[in-house]
């Protein structure tokens, strides 16, 4: 197509020259790199500001650079030369431990400050049970019918968790004849220590993992067996943590959330089918040289970085100077919002792309719902705002600023791209795998069930992480529902006010603007919130990468 | 299951089951959700907009304060508290924005795209496309602080008369932020040239340069064309990032001229969260202003997406 165009250079032929490629490349390479170099730079500045490295003595930097930095590099080189798979299989289990810690400290802000164990407890039981009943009715499913089925479990969780009549009655204004099975719970005389309920609940729903992932790749016993000694060590963490410094219930949480998992997956990848017990050992030696360095700082009395990311500032809420501000209130208020956010959007957004790749029929409205969506991606987050302020807070008369309203505009706002990635996951389902299903005369939920969404769940799960990832930055749309700019204790509920961690970060650059909170709380709040940023992020992109290699 | 399950549980779903038409019915409504999601913007706006104006308050039943269609849409003077509302402050703040950004990140992104399809390795690609992609995730108020903290002081190194708010610094960074987005469509245009162009324009002897610069843009002009106008589009409706750095003073300032990139000015979106941050009362005339500019904002970017479509649809090379 393009020979016109071509007539000048083709009239050069025979005076080719060198440079004009050569500077075109180095021009192209420069114009590549000049955003990464920026922001790189920019990043660079903003850590040194938050973390100060440089307020380190050099007795520090030793300490560290004889247990921690010679000993990693040197394994790490061995490791690495005698087998790349270990390596890799070593710096992935030092991830995972960072990366679930991070995770461990969200879950225990949540069951130390802002759900009560005891409810914690009643409502696991409380829906534990009603479920229970529902796996029973599905394993008899040829028995029952379908409607029969489905009326019953609606009623065993409406039973369990609103008792009769419930909110049905309270609108007729009858009054509670059966109490609820959550009701019933806690109002039982005997009330177990908080680190017990903790254990049941935390530890319960651990164990209960690392046991389905153990019999999914060794049998049933041994799953059982793994599950109950995950039980076994998250109940015991709570009697060995006060002899470490850690109380019982955060004892219990970091042990459930993150030493039992990373541990079953390293025993597994070290012991197991194809282990490799080097690649443990790096990992070892790193959290070793580390756990050494800190315990021989410690020792010796070296005084390491007056970084501002410390623990006064994660546990602490706002203050008038910077030094006593903190980010706590910002942190809760985020994880909060994220678990709403990913509860609306994640069954909204999979719905609509299943429908939309599974079921749609070609027609106008599909393409319009489909052109529909593409421009959604491209509306201003602003105008999200707008909508949450001018829907839910006026119309709704929900009151302005809530963990609910916050947590249902981002939701919207982060839908067309849940569904647009869910879309794409869905869509490199090979055919054959579909028409195979069908052919064995699977009808198209079963077929969506069985065959689909397994096939496409790493896939979905990456897009939604990339867009929690998203919704975990915005602020604008929190702005515009009300939320309040300066929060001094974590919301309970779904209905209290709510801070986020860049609205924090805003509030402090901007209407507490001063030398002060630029070059102290600001930064040590950018820094905070790109950890977590980057934690999210490295998750979904070594999901992507699993499901690349397998797919 | 064992053949027997398999066999009732064959015989009995067939497509107009219960089980078939509920979770039909839930995929549906998902769907339409999005269809909801849109018809409520629309309708939001357009009603909150209407209270506003004199024109056409009466036809909403608002007896209240309002404001002049002709001036918003004419007047360059924003001061709410004198009443003027003259959106024109607010949009001449926003273009600056969109030409600054676009000067930077045009360029930068067309070249990274000319040189992630045409001249990178394989596993420069793989390092340097997540590298960028980075560029588009980091939050926006992140980028605000940057812009007001780290790049403004080092911008009034060199030119001393810099503001401390000013639109130079803000369309830097939104400049920067949209990088990946121009790169990732134009990269993707440009590898949709099917290589038997390529192999034709070194058969006639071109250079690679040649080959990138006079074949494969030309054929994925339209791709380009396309990615600019998303990315803009994206410019105008970034919100932190020019909150913090651009300032909270509105005025109307002439966008081709360079000098007035050194004072500050408060784009469109900056204007909704001042709005929003000031004493306002549901219905009040502030309140319902901030609907009028969402719906100019909301007007701006869907004709800039529809015809970025438009043209990526309309203007592709067929091959």
């Amino acid at each position: 197509m393009a020979t016109e165009t071509e007539h000048g250079e083709i009239e050069g032929f025979g005076q080719v020259s060198r440079t004009v490629g050569t500077v075109f490349r180095y021009l192209l390479i420069a114009a590549t790199m000049f955003g990464i170099v920026t922001l790189a730079v920019l990043l660079v500045y903003v850590a040194n500001d938050a973390i100060r490295p440089l307020t380190a003595g050099p007795g520090w930097y030793l300490t560290y650079f004889f247990t921690l930095v010679v000993p990693t590099l040197l394994v790490g080189a061995y490791v690495r030369t005698r087998d790349r798979a270990a390596f890799s299989f070593g710096v992935f289990l030092i991830g995972l431990l960072v990366v679930s810690l991070m995770f461990s400290g969200g879950v225990g802000l949540l069951v130390v400050d802002v759900v009560p164990p005891l409810v914690a407890l009643s409502f696991a039981l409380g829906l534990a049970v009603p479920a229970a009943v529902a796996v029973v009715l599905t394993r008899n499913s040829h028995r029952i019918s379908f409607t029969t089925r489905l009326v019953a479990t609606s009623l065993a969780f409406y039973l369990s968790l609103f008792g009769l009549p419930g909110p049905i009655g309270d609108a007729a204004g009858l009054p509670q004849v059966v109490p609820s099975f959550v009701q019933f719970v806690q109002s039982i005389p005997v009330i177990p220590v908080d680190w017990m309920m903790v254990a049941a609940v935390v530890g319960g729903g651990s164990a209960a993992a690392v046991g389905a992932y153990v019999a999914g790749v060794r049998d049933a016993r041994s799953g059982l067996y793994a599950g109950l000694a995950a039980f076994a060590v998250s109940v015991a963490s709570a009697v060995v943590g006060p002899f470490v410094g850690l109380n019982p219930v955060p004892a219990v949480v970091v042990t459930a959330v993150a030493l039992v998992p990373t541990s079953t997956y390293a025993w597994r990848g070290a012991f197991g089918e194809d282990g490799t017990p080097i690649g443990l050992g790096f990992a070892a030696t790193v959290v070793g040289g580390a756990l050494v360095g800190a315990a021989a700082v410690e020792a010796f009395g070296f005084a390491g970085p007056q970084s501002w990311v410390d623990w006064q500032f994660l546990t602490s809420s706002h203050s008038g100077s910077a030094v006593d501000a903190g980010l706590y209130p910002a942190i809760g208020g985020s994880i909060l919002l994220m678990s709403t956010v990913a509860a609306l959007s994640f069954p909204l957004g999979v719905g609509a792309a299943v429908y939309l790749e599974e079921y749609a029929p070609d027609n106008a409205l599909t393409r319009f719902v489909d052109v529909n969506i593409s421009n959604l991606a491209g509306v201003p987050s602003v105008v999200y705002g707008l909508l949450g302020l001018g829907v839910f807070v006026t119309y709704l008369g929900q009151s302005a600023g809530t963990v609910l309203v916050g947590g249902a505009t981002l939701a919207l706002l982060i839908l067309p791209i849940v569904i647009i990635s869910s879309r794409e996951a869905i869509r490199s389902v090979p055919s054959d795998l579909r028409q195979a299903s069908y052919g064995m005369g699977a009808t198209r939920w079963q077929t969506v069930r069985n065959v689909v969404l397994p096939e496409a769940f790493p896939g979905i799960l990456t897009g939604t992480i990339l867009a929690l990832g998203r919704a975990i930055g915005e602020t604008a749309p929190l702005i515009m529902i009300g939320a309040p700019n300066v929060v001094f204790s974590l919301p309970t509920a779904l209905n209290s006010k709510v801070s986020a961690m860049p609205l924090q970060v805003y509030a402090w650059s901007s209407l507490f603007a001063s030398e002060d909170f630029y070059t102290k709380a600001v930064p040590a709040g950018v820094v905070v919130l790109l950890a977590v940023l980057l934690a999210m992020n490295s998750v979904a992109i070594v999901l992507r990468n699993k499901f690349e290699r397998t797919g | 299951m064992s053949t027997d399950e398999l066999e009732t549980d064959l015989t009995r779903q067939t497509e107009n089951s219960p089980r078939e038409l509920l979770t039909r019915t839930f995929f549906f409504l998902c769907a339409a959700l999005s269809i909801v999601t849109t018809i409520s913007i629309v309708v939001l706006l357009v009603t909150e907009a209407a209270k506003f104006f004199t024109i056409t308050a009466p036809l909403m039943g608002v007896t209240g304060e309002t404001a002049s269609l002709v001036d918003f849409l004419t007047g360059t003077t924003w001061q709410i508290n004198s009443g003027e509302f003259g959106v024109l402050a607010l949009v001449s703040a926003t273009l600056m924005i969109t030409i600054g950004s676009a000067v930077i990140a045009i360029p930068l992104g067309v070249a990274t795209a000319i040189y992630l399809s045409e001249y990178a390795s394989q596993r420069a690609r793989s390092v340097l496309k997540p590298a960028l992609e980075i560029l588009a995730g980091v939050p926006t108020v992140v980028y605000g602080f940057f812009a007001l903290i780290y790049i403004t002081p080092a911008l009034a190194t060199v030119i001393p008369q810099i503001g401390t708010f000013n639109m130079l610094s803000a369309s830097i960074v939104v400049g920067i932020m949209i990088i990946p987005m121009v790169a990732s469509i134009s990269e993707d245009a440009m590898s949709a040239v099917p290589d038997d162009l390529r192999q034709a324009g070194y058969g006639m002897g071109a250079t690679k340069f040649d080959v990138a610069t006079g074949i494969v843009v030309p054929a994925a002009l339209s791709g380009i064309f396309s990615s600019f106008i998303l990315a803009l589009s994206r410019a105008i409706g970034e919100t932190m990032a020019v909150t913090i750095a651009a300032g909270s003073r509105a005025q109307f300032l002439n966008p081709v001229n360079p000098a007035s990139f050194l004072e500050g000015s408060l784009p469109m979106t900056a204007a909704m969260v001042q709005l929003l941050l000031g004493d306002i009362t549901g219905g009040g005339l502030a309140y319902r202003s901030l609907f009028a500019i969402g719906l100019v904002l909301f007007v701006i970017t869907l004709v800039m997406n529809v015809i970025s479509d438009f043209v990526a649809q309309r203007y592709r090379e067929e091959y």
